[in-house]
């Protein structure tokens, strides 16, 4: 995949995709000013983590399709990307291939999924998710406090190559 | 002489009832093709009746034409199958005049001539016969190497007759009066006579013929029918077979197979390669057909062939049955597995809510709780802590089923292991228990599969809690000893007696007793445990003393100094072949 047709609206500056995201942006406490942007279609999932990101003080987008998402990144810089696998318009591996393709230098990529095949880990990881986490498996305090790690090996290390 | 005149009399018998059941034949079952083979032999049949009747020129004219006839319709029945060329058609036109002008010359100005004379032209007679009929002889013989059984002996007759004659008639000629003598005329006069069953049979062989130049072929179809009872890997595998055999077995050029719906399943529909046999297959889905087409050689198909073709055809639609409801069981099967793979993920999304929510409860994110919010949240967290971990078991027990488990084995410190296990049932540890890890001072490095082996420890620890209702210390225990890495899970619960240690292990293996039948579980749990185990090449023991508790020990190779697994470690490609027990698939 990884395909990108001109005229597709991911692209900047077209109007209803913007509206059509449905996150909301809140203003981080100004001790982090970290933004966190969400990709995740399960509005009851999305919600739950949102409740414990802003309550550590970050800001959070959520994006529900991978179009959006794309769009999102595109438009604002978040410091940290939270990617679930199964979204309704295309998988979340498309959507990291499409972010390497696009946007060389994207945010690190955290993965988020209901999956954990070591398959799937490791395409993930070869797509340059900096970490591959099964939802289930992990309560949002614990994924709260590994941001701050995950943006600094974002900016430390660069991206990794896939 | 008497001897000589009866065996004339009754090779000519034999050419004359050759003719007429060749012709009753025809009349009974008409045919371009037999038809021109039946002018072929109805006219030998008259050139050999009119040898026996007193002679006159009228009579010598018409045997001599009758004869050059015969051959030149031997050509034509070939012509029926192997199209000839325009040009051969001229040649064998023209072949044909000049062997009937020779014929009429010898027969009127050329009776009296000198005896090198009529030789000659004699020689150049049945040399104009021979290039008529030996052509479509030859073609016959060699085209018969590719024909099945039955076809192949048919052509090989039919030459072989035809051949010999042509072989009679020049040493005839050649033979001068050499020949003359009764011995010499008895000779081919019996020969002749020996052509005419060959011909005969190929033309219309007896069913007990047939049978006979079958056998060999018999063995090798019998055995293709067996195969298709037996062994059948796919519907497609099984068709194709189908298709070979019946082509084979009827000497067509292709065949086919169609389903009920009229959909090619196996073979080539090419209906304007010749006429076609049909069989049909009967199936759940409707009636098929199995379809062979006539090749260029076969001349049209015996009812013998046909009926053979049908009782294959049962054989087939059999194969094809029993194919779709293996594949039908298969996908039962699959589908099972599919189940319990999408069920346990699609049941993660829901408890990841619930814990999630649970967790912030808890921390007090959401609000102060009271005494009794607080130990609602408690339990919750602890009864999705289960839920949990009878998902991630389920999903294990669905990849094992999927027949292999990939196991990613990298050099761990068992240690941290146990101690990611221990969090991973703290939930599940209330007031009436403890907990304690007693791990070894130095590293224990083992080669495993982190994930896999921190579930083997995290279901023995969650077991400890859960059989020892009436609360009591959960031991855990690492040590590295004589190149073993071993965990033991040690509980003060209710133990298990010495007769029910065998089920344990067992999928779906639960012991029931007054004090665990109010205990939920799937069984799974130990199962699975030892299979990763062993899988990793390690294994889990117990010991236990109904009413005073449990020893589960898990033994991993450990890593010696050099780096390598002490211990008869399994391969990575024994873990990929692993297979599942029976109890799996049960």
């Amino acid at each position: 995949m990884g395909i990108w047709f001109p005229g597709t609206a991911w692209a900047p500056g077209y109007g209803p995709l913007d509206r059509a995201i449905r996150g909301r942006r809140l203003l981080a406490g100004p001790a982090s000013g970290i933004h966190i942007l969400m990709i995740e279609d399960d509005a009851a999932i999305a919600e739950m983590y949102r409740v414990q990101f802003e309550h550590d003080g970050y800001r959070v987008s959520i994006a529900t399709t991978g179009e959006v998402a794309v769009a999102k990144l595109v438009d604002g810089e978040p410091d940290l990307v939270l990617l679930d696998l199964l979204l309704p318009d295309r998988s979340g591996f498309e959507v990291l291939d499409l972010l390497n393709e696009r946007l060389p230098s994207h945010p690190p990529v955290v993965i988020l999924s209901n999956y954990g095949e070591p398959s799937m880990i490791d395409r993930g990881r070869s797509l340059g998710a900096i970490e591959y986490l099964v939802k289930s498996r992990v309560t949002p305090a614990e994924i709260s406090r590994q941001i701050p790690n995950w943006v600094e090996q974002g900016r430390g290390g660069g991206q990794p190559e896939s | 002489m008497t001897v000589v005149a009866l065996v004339q009399d009754l090779t000519s018998a034999g050419f004359v009832a050759l003719g007429l059941a060749i012709a009753f034949r025809w009349y009974r079952e008409k045919g371009r093709a037999q038809g021109k083979l039946t002018i072929a032999l109805v006219a030998l049949a008259a050139v050999a009746l009119l040898g026996r009747l007193p002679q006159s020129l009228l009579l010598s004219l018409v045997a001599v034409v009758a004869l050059m006839v015969s051959a030149y319709f031997v050509l034509l029945f070939r012509d029926e199958f192997l199209a000839l060329s325009r040009r051969a058609h001229w040649a064998a036109g023209l072949v044909l005049a000049a062997g009937i002008l020779d014929g009429v010359l010898l027969v009127t100005v050329l009776q009296h001539a000198p005896g090198p004379v009529v030789t000659a032209f004699g020689f150049l007679y049945v040399l104009a016969w021979a290039l008529l009929i030996g052509e479509p002889v030859m073609r016959f013989w060699l085209a018969s190497n590719s024909l099945p059984a039955v076809q192949r002996t048919r052509m090989r007759f039919l030459s072989l007759g035809f051949g010999m004659l042509i072989v009679i008639l020049f040493v005839d000629v050649l033979g001068g009066s050499a020949l003359r003598s009764p011995t010499a005329i008895v000779i081919t006069q019996l020969l002749a006579l020996a052509t005419v069953p060959l011909i005969y049979v190929s033309f219309a062989p007896p069913s007990l013929v047939r049978r006979i130049w079958r056998m060999g072929e018999e063995n090798a179809v019998r055995a293709a029918m067996q195969d298709l009872l037996i062994f059948s890997p796919t519907r497609k595998d099984i068709a194709e077979r189908a298709v070979f055999w019946a082509v084979r077995l009827l000497g067509g050029t292709g065949g086919y197979i169609l389903d009920a719906g009229g959909n090619v399943i196996a073979g080539e529909r090419n209906e304007s390669a010749g006429p076609v046999v049909r069989a049909p297959l009967h199936m759940r889905e409707g009636e098929g057909t199995l379809a062979v087409v006539a090749g260029t050689f076969t001349p049209v198909f015996g009812s013998d062939e046909i009926s053979q073709l049908r009782a294959y055809a049962n054989s087939v639609s059999a194969g094809l049955q029993r194919v779709s409801v293996t594949e039908r069981m298969a996908s039962i099967e699959k589908n099972k597995t599919q189940f319990l793979n999408l069920a346990s993920h699609e049941l993660r999304g829901p408890v990841t809510v619930i814990r999630g929510y649970v967790s912030m409860l808890e921390a007090g994110m959401l609000g102060h709780l009271n005494e009794r919010g607080r130990k609602a949240a408690d339990v919750m967290s602890a009864k999705v802590s289960e839920m949990n971990e009878l998902i991630e078991d389920m999903i294990e027990a669905a990849r094992l089923e999927e027949g292999g488990v990939t196991l990613r084995a990298v050099d761990t410190d068992l240690r941290d292991v146990a101690r990611a296990a221990a969090d991973a049932v703290a939930p599940l540890v209330d007031a009436k228990h403890t907990l304690e890890l007693d791990l070894s001072d130095r590293r224990v490095r083992v080669l495993v599969d982190p994930d896999r082996t921190r579930t083997i420890i995290a279901n023995l620890l969650s077991n400890a809690i859960k059989y020892s209702p009436g609360g009591g210390e959960v031991r855990c225990q690492v040590r590295l000893r004589g190149g073993v890495a071993r965990v033991t899970v040690t509980d003060e619960g209710l133990g298990i007696a010495h007769d029910d240690l065998a089920i344990l292990f067992t999928r779906f293996g639960r012991v029931v007793t007054p004090q665990t039948e109010h205990l939920k579980g799937t069984g799974l749990g130990l199962f699975l445990a030892r299979q990763l185990a062993r899988l990793q090449g390690g294994d889990i023991t117990v010991a236990s003393i109904e009413g005073k508790g449990s020893t589960f020990t898990l033994q991993l190779p450990a890593i010696s100094h050099d780096g390598s697994a002490d211990v008869g470690r399994k391969t990575p490609a024994d873990a990929m072949s692993f297979t599942v027990p029976d109890s799996l698939s049960s």
